[in-house]
């Protein structure tokens, strides 16, 4: 139940500062392509939060230790992919003008694509013993 | 590692959803177990072994990985 409560309050932040942010601005082409992200990450929020709440239902274990597994190899492969993703980011802000904002902004957003591509890879392929 | 958890299962009238709360664990974890996708904690094995009243040693095969 902590994890399903810890995780409607993160969608309701992120819910709030995007709709702060959207009456703040006129969106372009890039602000539609940040929020497109947004919006898909919190669609996978979602799609976990379905997920664990059906579980409470059917009075399974929300997390048990498979998915303890898949969390930890996900975290494992997102951070070492996402540093990669940092380096290249730098390259190519040697060559392409960037906003320091625009910057960060793109990075957090990646790491994020990054980690929910990573859990789904591991999700669907399983977690077998090495 | 081989197991024969889904038939144990079946002999047993069990589904998925069944076994999964008697050992506490998703449903999930029940497919990829027969599956051979995953292998369990020595909690789990042994959890799920009293389910079916049988040995580990009966329940999972292990073959050398050379």
């Amino acid at each position: 139940m902590k994890n399903i409560i810890a995780l409607v309050i993160v969608l309701f932040l992120v819910a709030l500062t995007v709709l702060l942010w959207l009456g703040k601005e006129s969106l372009g082409a890039e602000e539609l392509i940040s929020l497109g992200v947004i919006l898909a990450i919190v669609g996978f929020a979602v799609f976990i939060l379905i997920r664990r709440i059906k579980s409470w239902k059917a009075g399974e274990p929300q997390e048990d230790e498979l998915s303890k597994k898949v969390m930890l190899r996900t975290s494992s492969l997102s951070y070492y992919v996402s540093l990669y993703f940092w380096v290249f980011l730098l390259w190519l802000k040697d060559r392409v003008a960037f906003e320091q904002e625009e910057l960060l902004g793109t990075g957090i957003l990646g790491m994020a694509v990054i980690f929910a591509l990573s859990w789904v890879y591991f999700h669907f392929r399983g977690v077998p013993n090495d | 590692m081989t197991n024969r958890i889904k038939e144990f299962r079946i002999r047993q009238e069990l589904t998925q959803e069944d076994l999964a709360k008697k050992v506490n664990v998703r449903r999930e974890t029940i497919v990829f177990l027969e599956k051979n996708k995953y292998n369990p904690s020595l909690r789990l094995a042994y959890d799920l072994a009293k389910v079916f009243e049988v040995s580990i040693e009966e329940l999972f095969s292990f073959e050398d990985e050379k």
